[in-house]
């Protein structure tokens, strides 16, 4: 056949070498650590094409358009204008605070219409630890720092990458004397995924790491009964926690453990775009099509 | 204005003896006005003569996802290389005494496929053995590694079955998504026409529970399929139904194949075939190929 002899040939014809570089006339200008700064901004673009991204472009996405669309007839009415206890054109109640009528809003935010252009998808990916040692001695958060470098790859302005934060470090905002938590002392490390990076730690995650963890059902919902309508059902994050034990099963830890002082557990987000009513179990059907696991008790 | 008729037949009728289902569901209209029944090319669906036949069907877009990625055009790959390059080039040094135990076996290795890779992007006087002053070679060469070096070769990307022209194996095109199309015999006329799998719906029935087992009548219990949402994914309204008194509509559900194999009765159906979305233009009534070509995925 035609097409499969042409993808034949693709696959077989190389990547030609490049040109040789121009003969540099004038040497580039160097900057305070001796080094040559070039003429353009760099940044590294992507070296290969992303499998799971593919997976989701090719086949999840449809499905996940089909499985959370939900009809409306027409336009929705606009909403209704608020009822006023306190009459502002009152002098005598002019400043006073007119509550929502109708009770508490919080986990009721209605999700915006169903349509091709805000299918669910997946932002970002959150790692998160706290060490508990940290609080006698920061250098104890080193350890972490240098499992989370390893485990997500990620560099402040790494690339060329502005918005490539890296590794940052949590910071206590209060004082809670039970666990010795004062503002300002670092408790902890959390590190932002996005991108191709995202999706990569996503297969290792998938892969490596769960299918070994013994005992491991998969997430744990909460149970049936449970009410949707709170702040974290309409906000469209799954999150769970991995023990200690599973950060070795990472392929980018497994293979020198013992350079570290010791394993950490974390929590892990999946942050996703849905928002509304019904939002975390659409982030769930999401995150399940990339085979995480869900259990119930 | 036929779609916005066929969506609201679809909605619950007040009156209907059928009632546990949301609104949201489809379920089957109850039509007061008697309707010239349709003729059914399955006779497992067909219904018992004391109920009375519905101008809807179900046809079901069973689905192979790619099983492997996509392979990268010239252009992509270029890029991907250059990118590769830049980063090769700009990278912090490699921490090996923090990777690697000092002079294991597995550092020797790497090493040496470290400097292969970097010969392959940046020419020959880069990726060489490192030497000293006196232009002795210090450190691992390509010789290191020579005896257990044993090339890893990947898998063809293409199946057997793309050479033989197969359309009946669900091992072809992996990189694509291809469709069931069955070819079965229509009408009065008894034409033999390429179509999705379909079959009636009964009284009470949902639509993808009809799906479901349509899809079951016509081809064969043998493989495990998941109908992907309870909601249809578009419907196609027959030019020759047209007429006021003889409407008929087609639901199409979406279901993805797991596992197994069709097999047909070759009594009802004649062959099937699982097709890119290309390829199925031609096998297509036009009418039938311009209702479902823009619910299907390009590649």
């Amino acid at each position: 056949m035609s097409t499969s002899a042409a993808v034949i040939e693709t696959m077989q014809r190389t990547v030609g070498s490049f040109r040789k570089p121009p003969r540099i006339r004038k040497p580039l200008k160097l900057d305070r650590h001796r080094l040559p700064i070039p003429h353009v901004k760099i940044v590294v673009g992507e070296t290969h094409s992303c499998r799971l991204r593919e997976h989701f472009h090719n086949t999840l996405q449809d499905d996940l358009m089909y499985m959370t669309y939900i009809h409306e007839n027409g336009p929705r009415p606009p909403p209704q204008p608020v009822r006023l206890t306190y009459d502002p054109n009152n002098p005598y109640t002019k400043f006073r605070h007119n509550p929502p009528v109708g009770g508490s809003q919080l986990g009721k935010k209605p999700s915006p219409p169903s349509s091709p252009k805000n299918v669910i998808q997946l932002e970002k990916i959150s790692l998160h630890t706290m060490s508990r040692e940290a609080l006698s001695s920061r250098s104890n958060l080193l350890g972490a720092i240098a499992a989370f470098r390893a485990l997500s790859g990620e560099n402040p302005g790494g690339g060329g990458w502005e918005s490539s934060k890296g590794i940052q470090i949590v910071t206590g905002k209060k004082t809670a004397h039970k666990w010795k938590i004062r503002p300002g002392i670092p408790v902890g490390v959390t590190v932002d995924l996005k991108g191709p990076k995202m999706y990569e730690f996503l297969g290792t995650l998938v892969e490596f790491v769960l299918p070994r963890l013994r005992e491991f059902p998969g997430i744990v919902l909460p149970p049936e009964s449970t009410s949707m309508a709170t702040p974290s059902g309409v906000s469209g994050v799954v999150s769970f926690g991995l023990p200690p034990e599973a950060m070795g099963f990472f392929p980018q830890i497994e293979i020198n453990q013992d350079m570290y002082p010791k394993l950490y557990g974390m929590h892990i987000h999946f942050i996703t775009n849905a928002e509304g009513v019904g939002a975390q179990n659409r982030a769930r059907a999401l995150v399940s099509g990339f085979q995480i696991p869900f259990a119930r008790k | 204005m036929w779609v916005r008729n066929a969506l609201s037949s679809c909605r619950r009728h007040p009156r209907g003896p059928f009632h546990p289902f949301s609104r949201s569901l489809a379920t089957e209209a109850s039509t007061s006005s008697p309707v010239a029944p349709p003729e059914s090319s399955l006779p497992q669906t067909s219904h018992p003569k004391t109920s009375q036949r519905l101008p809807i069907t179900t046809a079901i877009i069973l689905n192979r996802s790619p099983l492997i990625t996509r392979t990268p055009s010239l252009f992509e790959r270029a890029y991907y290389a250059y990118q590769a390059r830049i980063q090769r080039a700009l990278h912090n040094p490699f921490p090996y005494e923090f990777w690697f135990k000092e002079g294991s076996p597995l550092e020797t290795r790497f090493r040496v496929e470290d400097m292969k890779r970097e010969r392959k992007a940046f020419g020959k006087p880069f990726g060489m053995p490192a030497t000293d002053a006196e232009g002795n070679v210090v450190g691992p060469t390509y010789e290191d590694i020579g005896l257990q070096e044993e090339d890893e070769e990947s898998m063809p990307r293409t199946h057997a079955v793309d050479t033989q022209g197969d359309v009946k194996s669900l091992d072809r095109k992996g990189q694509r998504n291809l469709y069931l199309l069955i070819k079965a015999k229509s009408g009065e006329e008894g034409e033999e026409i390429w179509k999705f799998p379909e079959g009636g719906l009964q009284k009470g029935e949902l639509l993808h529970e009809a799906a479901a087992r349509d899809l079951t009548a016509v081809c064969g219990p043998y493989m495990d399929t998941w109908i992907v949402s309870r909601k249809p994914i578009g419907v196609y309204n027959p030019p020759s139904s047209s007429s006021e008194n003889s409407k008929s509509f087609t639901f199409f559900c979406k279901a993805h194949i797991l596992a197994g194999q069709v097999r047909i009765d070759k009594k009802h159906v004649l062959d099937f075939a699982w097709l890119t979305k290309q390829e199925m233009e031609s096998r297509l009534e036009t009418d039938y190929w311009l209702g479902v070509k823009d619910i299907l995925s390009d590649f």
